[in-house]
């Protein structure tokens, strides 16, 4: 594999990586938090892809869409959060499945009806369309470096938040021991819903800036779902540092995985099952993820 | 009194089973039937997750994937034996369902035991989740199985028609409907039968401890990992034989079979029809597929409904359809 | 029976370490217990008594030391299989089934000694070869009337006698008893001495209280565990009597 090759497929993996990252976020937090596993998480993806292409062409500012695609999926967080989430926080993780698995099918329709059963395709934003040369010879395409730099941007203020501030204090001791944070006088049900909602625009974001790069359709949270999940094993549930490592593998090895298997001699399957078993090999020896917050 | 009302309610399901097509033959709506017989091969497997899920409590949304296997090996099997090609360039197909069946059976076993192996060495979310990532796999690999680069194996994600007439246990022709029905609506009695002794026995208890308190399993000697591994190879390999059954019944298989939804598609019907009860997904796989199959009808966005339906079920009405028919709060009556 | 001194110990803990980051939950703990004594773990919050219950059992592995059970080394052995091996321990907070009747708890914890295979077509519930033993057993504790109640209803006290009972099904060669007093009110600890006062003599016992009234009343040996360490080991009037002992603990609670 030629070294233009590889640079390429590096920022290809970091970029799938932190849109991974900030998926994998918000779930991993709302899980290590509140020990609540939202299924219908990949539904705010998609609807802040959804929103973003809407608001886009409503505005005519990619910037301004991406702003207002945010805004509202984080809206559509609390909403969620307040009239389902809320009741779901002490029941068991089954029935949390079970009602999110509803939700998805209920946003899933939700949204043919609002925007059609077709697929969307949205235009990367003229201003950022261009290639430029990092390395002489090797054209990278703006936009994604845009993507990898907003990606980084809120990891490190998400790092920032965790660890700088009382709220992310919060957010740590409560991923550790619940019960501890109720203790403290803290309002749980504010942070509760405070995390929920920072997990939906995370997760609204990522969607915004994904539609220029993938298709937008009905069933793109479904298929990020697996993969987030796959994130949030091998990095540990309630761990930000653990989201982050693991999503730059999954990234990584989904990318080079549909890459190298074929050049080397693999059959293609390989291709798509390279993520699933370095989770297989990770979970043998740590069953808990490389960095779960949790003892 | 309850235990009555239960027995009941059950009977009366199995005996409007086995008068349907009866009745149905004689009404000319023989469409019906094979309705009817499509719901009893889910109900199997809904069965089958019923005995991990609602005994053991473990939440395996990856279920679908022993289904798929299972259907996929029949036809498989099927494909090599009519192109007279060699599977692995070793083994011959067969339409032979004396070796089909037993093998969807063994291979979904096998399939279990590994998936099993990893997966329970987890807990809690982690299995959820993993459970779930292993059947994705396995979707992918249909979807993506190529024999030389280029030809799509065994269909892709078109799926895989598989040719002509087959026979079950050699006698049974799948294209006569009525026959076909009551070896399935055999079957499923086998499966219940099988699934109520196992239940009522001590494994059976001791699953159900696990399910309520693991720790205190450990404490007092039981290796709960055993039991739980062979609880799930069990589970997947009933799994198998009904996916088995399916591919006969459609004469088609495709890598939707395992996609995780189908999977989640079971465990809605396990719990609307009452989990921990073995009987009650049989009535949650009839009124899932049911409603999946008429409220399309009515709506072309029943899901819009149908997903707010599953939450507020979730949140009111947990114990299913079987919660109905028993209605019991008493505290010192014991569990059946 | 007074535990006969020169004989082999049932238990025996060599140099024991465990660490919580940078905590030492136990330090150097070396305790060994004869067969038929009853031996007190006592010592103030925090000093490492429940830790200690969950290394013996295998819940946690401690990070140096050994264990020795009945002269096997069982220090890496999972729980159940030390189960297996005799021991049965009943938790401080309560560890019961509580979707199940009382008689079907002890029945499990009957099933467990018992050959486990899945073969068996016998209705479990009603199989006398579980109920038998465990109505003997609810009898001896004093939950008979209970028998079908579903536990989840129990009163605490009753719960706590239930832990007992469980512990007891399994016949084990020795139980560990973390704080069985628990939660008790007075009538309550009072059944509970004498139910274990009753054992006493036939069963091997390592018990961690803190009510004091029992610890003196039952113990043929306290053990004083302090931020992980044994700083005094010997028959209650010894430790009463040691100055030590009454600065670090026996001055808190003046019921000794």
């Amino acid at each position: 594999m030629s070294v233009l090759l590889l640079l390429e497929q590096t920022l290809n993996g970091l970029q799938l990586g932190v849109t991974l990252f900030l998926i994998a976020a918000g779930m991993t937090l709302v899980l290590g938090i509140m020990n609540l596993v939202n299924l219908a998480h990949g539904s705010l993806y998609m609807l802040g892809a959804f929103f973003a292409a809407s608001f886009t062409q409503w505005t005519g500012s990619f910037a301004l869409g991406v702003v207002f695609a945010l805004a509202a999926t984080a809206l559509v967080g609390l909403v969620v959060e307040q009239v389902v989430m809320r009741r779901l926080y002490a029941r068991d993780h089954l029935d949390q499945v079970l009602a999110t698995f509803g939700l998805i099918l209920f946003f899933n329709e939700l949204t043919k009806i609002v925007w059609g059963p077709i697929a969307l395709f949205v235009d990367v934003p003229a201003v950022l369309s261009g290639r430029v040369e990092l390395v002489p010879g090797a054209p990278y395409p703006v936009y994604r470096l845009v993507v990898l730099a907003a990606g980084l941007c809120v990891a490190i203020s998400l790092w920032w938040l965790i660890t700088r501030t009382r709220l992310g204090m919060l957010i740590r001791a409560g991923a550790s021991n619940r019960e501890m944070v109720g203790a403290l006088g803290v309002d749980i049900d504010r942070l509760y819903m405070l995390v929920f909602a920072l997990g939906a625009a995370l997760a609204g974001f990522a969607g915004a800036l994904a539609g220029p790069l993938y298709v937008v359709e009905i069933g793109m949270g479904d298929a990020i779902l697996i993969k987030t999940f796959v994130v949030i094993v091998i990095g540990g549930i309630g761990s930000i540092r653990g989201a982050f490592v693991a999503a730059l593998i999954v990234g990584m090895v989904d990318t080079f995985g549909r890459v190298v298997p074929q050049a080397i001699g693999l059959p293609a399957a390989v291709a798509e099952m390279a993520i699933y078993i370095v989770m297989a090999g990770v979970l043998f020896f740590r069953p808990t993820g490389l960095f779960a917050a949790r003892g | 009194m309850t235990r009555d009302r239960r027995l009941l309610f059950i009977f009366g399901l199995l005996a409007i089973f086995a008068l349907l097509p009866l009745v149905a033959s004689a009404l000319d709506q023989e469409f019906y039937i094979g309705q009817v017989r499509r719901v009893l091969i889910f109900a199997i497997a809904a069965v089958s997750l019923d005995l991990i899920l609602g005994y053991a409590g473990m939440v395996s949304l990856g279920h679908a994937a022993f289904f798929g296997i299972g259907a996929y090996v029949v036809a498989i099997l099927h494909w090599h034996a009519d192109r007279e090609v060699l599977l692995f360039g070793l083994v011959p197909g067969t339409t032979s369902s004396f070796v089909t069946i037993p093998l969807a059976i063994l291979v979904a076993a096998a399939l279990a035991a590994v998936i099993g192996a990893i997966c329970l060495r987890t807990a809690g979310i982690y299995f959820i989740m993993s459970t779930l990532a292993f059947a994705q796999m396995l979707y992918f690999l249909f979807v993506s199985l190529r024999f030389n680069d280029n030809d799509r194996a065994y269909g892709g994600d078109d799926g895989l028609r598989f040719p002509g007439q087959t026979h079950v246990l050699g006698v049974i022709d799948t294209d006569n409907t009525l026959a076909f029905y009551y070896l399935v609506l055999a079957v499923l009695m086998l499966v219940l039968f099988f699934g109520h002794r196992l239940t009522r026995a001590r494994f059976g208890l001791a699953l159900e401890g696990i399910r309520d308190n693991e720790r205190r399993m450990r404490a007092i000697g039981f290796s709960t990992p055993r039991y739980k591994l062979v609880a799930f190879v069990l589970s997947g390999a009933i799994a198998g034989l009904a996916g088995a059954l399916l591919a006969f019944h459609e004469g088609y298989v495709s890598p939707s079979l395992m996609h995780w939804t189908r999977s989640g598609d079971l465990i809605v019907m396990v719990v609307l029809g009452g989990m921990g009860s073995l009987f009650g997904p049989v009535a949650g796989a009839a009124m899932f597929l049911l409603l999946e199959k008429f409220l399309p009808d009515y709506t072309e966005h029943w899901m819009l409904v149908f997903g707010p339906i599953l939450v507020l079920v979730v949140l009111f009405a947990k114990r299913g359809l079987i919660g109905l028919v028993d209605r019991r709060t008493d505290e010192t009556r014991g569990r059946h | 029976m007074r535990p006969v001194a020169g004989t082999e110990p049932l238990l025996e803990i060599r140099g024991l370490v465990k660490r919580f980051g940078g905590l030492v939950a136990t330090d150097h703990l070396d305790l060994s217990i004869q067969p038929g004594e009853i031996h007190a773990v006592i010592g103030p919050n925090g000093a490492g008594k429940t830790t200690l219950i969950a290394q013996l059992m295998g819940e946690i592995l401690p990070d140096a030391g050994t264990i020795l059970f009945d002269g096997a080394d069982v220090t890496r052995m999972p729980t159940s299989a030390r189960a297996q091996a005799g021991l049965a321990r009943s938790f401080q907070i309560t560890q019961i089934f509580p979707r199940f009747t009382t008689l079907e708890n002890v029945m499990l914890a009957v099933q467990a000694r018992e050959a486990h295979g899945i073969g068996c077509w016998v209705d479990a519930r009603r199989d006398a070869t579980l109920i038998e033993p465990a109505r003997e057993i609810l009898a001896e504790v004093g939950l008979a009337s209970r028998a079908d109640r579903i536990s989840g209803a129990l009163a605490h006290g009753e719960q706590r006698q239930l832990e007992i009972a469980m512990a007891l099904a399994t016949r084990p060669r020795m139980l560990l008893l973390d704080e069985p007093m628990a939660g008790m009110g007075k009538d309550e600890a009072e059944r509970m001495t004498s139910l274990l006062g009753a054992l006493k003599g036939r069963e091997t016992m390592l018990l961690v209280e803190h009510d004091m009234d029992v610890v003196f009343a039952l113990a043929d040996t306290i053990t004083v565990l302090v931020y992980g360490r044994a700083i005094a080991t010997g028959t209650p009037d010894a430790i009463r009597a040691n100055p030590d002992v009454r600065a670090a603990y026996l001055g808190e609670d003046a019921t000794a």
